[in-house]
């Protein structure tokens, strides 16, 4: 693509395997799936066959950047991988991952667009890219470091300024939750793709690049990112007004300039004989390990009876500022995902209430630091319980008896997919209605917690009003809903309950395209797509007519960046095609429909925890029902037609998934 | 100058403690200079150690007695003045690549860069942005208030 800004122009091939690297050309999935997860799921489209398990050779791992990645487009160092997950429940299937950091736009200037990962390497080797070259190295050396003092060996050996991902024990250990980590502080999480890359023996990739990315029309690309910019000014979605940014609030990602965690701190931590000051914006769980994590938690005692009967999680109390500082640190360090002490936390107390006191033999007290130490320690190292837990609290629950009760509490900590609820309105936090819908229906449809790419939707609820927990006394809810229909241009879609479904399902639908395009273009998810703006003071907000802010934000950066004529319209395409290409996939592969759609509906069936909005059967398929519509899916499966895959140009899936008897049929 | 003396400039002063490493003074910088987003081909370089939290920059200081001005052997060419802002910058027309300015740098890492252009070898340096009238584009497009434009009138007054 010569002509073209944005891309590098080349994706990187390593067959571990065969130790071959090849370089092909990103013309061919341009723009079609312009990049991140978009042009990951098409290559698992072609290349990723039913049955491949996250350990098999066939796996790939992919890590992908997209045009925005570094360049000036704010919040573009956000990178994407994809790749069969060992964590997914109750099969493992392909899904995706985010991570900030600088490494995403080190690939960009060292030529490539993307890493695709297949085969096994023979021994601990890790990945050495730059300028256009790349060799695989030995890593027998540093196989069993920590994830810190992996990328301070490398950096010691490439350069301050080499760029490094790498996993730690609990990736080399096939841990489920295991991260990939870049940085202090920047890691892929969730799905275990580092246990992916320990299977693949794949310690670290290391990137150095000193090239450049050509814009199509520099004057007029700043111009259009510095209106960008002054758009979103009070940072992410979830502060109306300007937050009051502390000098800790470093931005997590290349060419972020927002800095928005606003629960950074520093933690002291050894590594390699060198004292390193971490600082450690994990924002929501970083006050989980030391204390004031409420969102497990009824607000009385009345209402937790009433809501959720059996089901019994307190919220969890924390360790103090020291000790919660000292197990995250060994958390993260060994390579873990924090979420795992969440959902763990909560469940040994349920296990406890519910007089089970231990677990194979080990004495629950998840109110002690060294208890924690210990499990987490054993998890890394697969060793006793820690085996047991490495596969994920819902597959260790297969193997142990327990009260049924007990068992159920685990699935309604982790409902969907092997996650950790989030932003549904039940077992974590409040989230009132209607925007529990609109998470339940992503929830619904993804492959894992999809707030990975929907916290849009997920923080609307910061700007409804106070009597909400987050909610902001400064927002006028009837100008709020303007917004958003003047955005959508139909009204409804924020009135609390059950009217205007279709209207619902249609947003929804939306803000699910503008996730994938996000996660391809790729921008943060905090910020992107803008149906609301920030502003700088209270009295800004207070005058403002409404609170529109500009869809057209991506487009208008996109367009002079690449010189293609894309407009918003054809990037809802694209989102909807990148959308449509990972359902088909999930269908070949996975069987998926509308039955695994509605595996969790019983989770709905209890109240939201602060407004009491449920669903009954009947009302949930309703919904689904909606949702299918707006997307042109047969509603009997839940799966795409031919008509609404051939207008999205995926001719070919359809055929495909016709021949296999998994198309869904027009009505 | 003919008059033998140098007229003072103004200067981008970067303010490590503020400074949290995002690179956007790089990126606008490339963009607007070269049409490209790339670090390397910044006049402004932050050293960003990921580990420390360190951000020191590498950027001009548009000297009083610039060396990188007295050294050029095509001076008031090659290197020139300003009129306007008093920096110090190379015409890329007229560099012949022969890299005296960088070697008389007195800064111990020189923000005076090559690159290859048609297989000839230049030299680029920070220009204050003279051509652009809002003023340097990496001081207007920092979010954290690490860099500063001091101008030519107020550095006159020290």
């Amino acid at each position: 693509m010569p002509d073209l800004g944005g891309w590098a122009g080349q994706i990187l091939r390593v067959d571990l395997s065969s130790r071959e690297t090849t370089a092909q050309e990103t013309a061919e999935y341009v723009p079609d799936y312009i990049g991140g997860k978009g042009i990951a799921t098409r290559i698992a489209w072609e290349e990723l066959r039913p049955g491949t398990g996250p350990y098999s050779p066939d796996n790939l791992l992919m890590f992908m950047t997209g045009p925005f990645s570094g360049t000036l487009a704010p919040t573009s160092g956000k990178g994407q991988v994809c790749s069969v997950s060992p964590r997914t429940y109750p099969v493992p299937w392909f899904t995706y991952s985010g991570f900030g950091g600088n490494w995403t736009a080190e690939l960009k200037y060292a030529g490539f667009d993307g890493i695709v990962v297949k085969g096994l390497a023979a021994g601990p080797s890790y990945l050495w890219v730059h300028d256009g070259e790349a060799e695989l190295r030995d890593a027998e050396d540093l196989w069993g470091l920590d994830v810190f003092e992996t990328q301070l060996a490398l950096k010691e050996r490439h350069g301050k300024g080499a760029q490094v991902i790498c996993i730690g024990p609990g990736g080399e250990n096939l841990v489920a939750s295991a991260t990939i980590h870049h940085r202090q502080k920047n890691c892929s999480g969730m799905p275990g793709f580092g246990a992916v890359m320990g299977g693949k023996k794949l310690k670290a990739i290391v990137i150095r690049g000193t090239g450049a990315i050509k814009i199509a029309r520099p004057a007029e690309f700043v111009k259009a990112c510095k209106e960008v910019r002054r758009l979103v000014h009070s940072g992410p979605t979830e502060t109306p007004v300007r937050m009051n940014m502390t000098m800790t609030n470093l931005p997590c990602a290349h060419a972020c300039p927002f800095g928005c965690t606003n629960m950074t701190k520093n933690i002291p931590y050894q590594a390699s004989g060198a004292h390193v000051s971490r600082n450690l914006p994990v924002m929501c769980n970083a006050e989980a390990y030391e204390g004031g994590w409420r969102w497990y938690q009824y607000p009385t005692k009345d209402i937790e009876r009433e809501y959720s009967g059996d089901i019994r999680t307190r919220a969890v109390e924390g360790l103090g500022k020291e000790a919660g500082d000292r197990l995250q640190v060994l958390i993260e360090s060994k390579g873990l995902s924090g979420w795992t002490y969440l959902t763990l936390c909560c469940w040994f107390d349920a296990c406890i209430d519910h007089g089970v006191s231990h677990i194979e033999g080990h004495k629950l007290e998840p109110h002690e630091l060294d208890f924690w130490l210990d499990l987490f320690q054993k998890i890394a190292d697969r060793e006793g319980i820690g085996d047991l837990l490495a596969d994920g609290l819902l597959r260790a629950c297969e193997k142990l008896e327990l009260p049924e009760v007990v068992k159920k509490t685990a699935l309604w900590l982790e409902p969907m997919w092997g996650f950790p609820s989030h932003r549904d309105g039940r077992a974590t936090e409040p989230q009132p209605s209607p925007l529990w819908i609109f998470d339940m229906l992503h929830w619904v449809i993804d492959s894992r917690d999809p707030l990975a790419s929907h916290h849009q939707t997920g923080y609307i609820h910061c700007w409804f009003p106070p009597h909400f927990e987050g909610g902001s006394p400064l927002v006028d809810f009837a100008k709020l809903k303007a917004t958003f229909d003047r955005a959508f241009g139909e009204s409804g879609i924020l009135d609390p309950g059950f009217e205007h479904l279709d209207a619902k399902a249609r947003a929804t639908k939306w803000f699910d395209d503008r996730a994938q395009l996000k996660d391809s273009l790729l921008l943060c998810d905090w910020v992107f797509p803008r149906v609301l703006r920030g502003f700088a003071t209270a009295a800004e907000l207070e005058a403002a007519e409404d609170y529109y802010g500009d869809v057209d934000a991506e487009a208008k950066m996109l367009a002079p960046l690449t010189g293609l004529d894309m407009d918003s319209a054809d990037l809802d395409k694209t989102g909807d095609r990148i959308r449509n290409l990972d359902r088909a996939l999930h269908i070949r592969n996975y069987d998926r429909s509308r039955t695994t759609d509605s595996v969790a509906e019983w989770v709905y069936e209890y109240p939201e925890k602060t407004d009491g909005t449920k669903l009954d059967r009947t009302l949930f398929d309703r919904i689904l029902d909606s949702y299918y519509r707006s997307r042109g899916w047969d509603p009997q499966c839940g799966r795409p037609t031919r008509a609404t895959l051939g207008d999205l140009g995926l001719k070919d899936v359809a055929d495909e998934l016709e021949s296999l008897g998994k198309l869904g049929q027009s009505s | 100058m003919s008059d033998g003396t140098v007229p003072r400039s103004g200067v981008v002063i970067h303010k490590r403690a503020r400074c949290r490493g995002c690179r956007i003074c790089e990126l606008v910088c490339s963009a607007t200079h070269e049409g490209v987003s790339s670090s390397y081909l910044s006049r402004i370089h932050i050293e960003a150690d990921d580990f420390a939290f360190l951000f020191p920059a590498v950027n001009c200081l548009q000297c009083r007695d610039p060396e990188c001005y007295s050294a050029c052997p095509r001076k008031d060419v090659a290197l020139c003045i300003d009129e306007r802002t008093g920096a110090r910058f190379v015409d890329e027309s007229e560099c012949d690549g022969c890299g005296a300015c960088a070697e008389a740098c007195r800064l111990s890492v020189a923000p005076i860069w090559s690159k290859t252009e048609g297989g000839k070898t230049l030299f680029f340096k920070c220009d204050l942005c003279r051509d652009n009238e809002e003023g340097p584009q990496c001081v207007s497009m920092c979010p954290w208030g690490a860099l500063q434009y001091v101008e030519r009138a107020e550095r006159e007054r020290d």
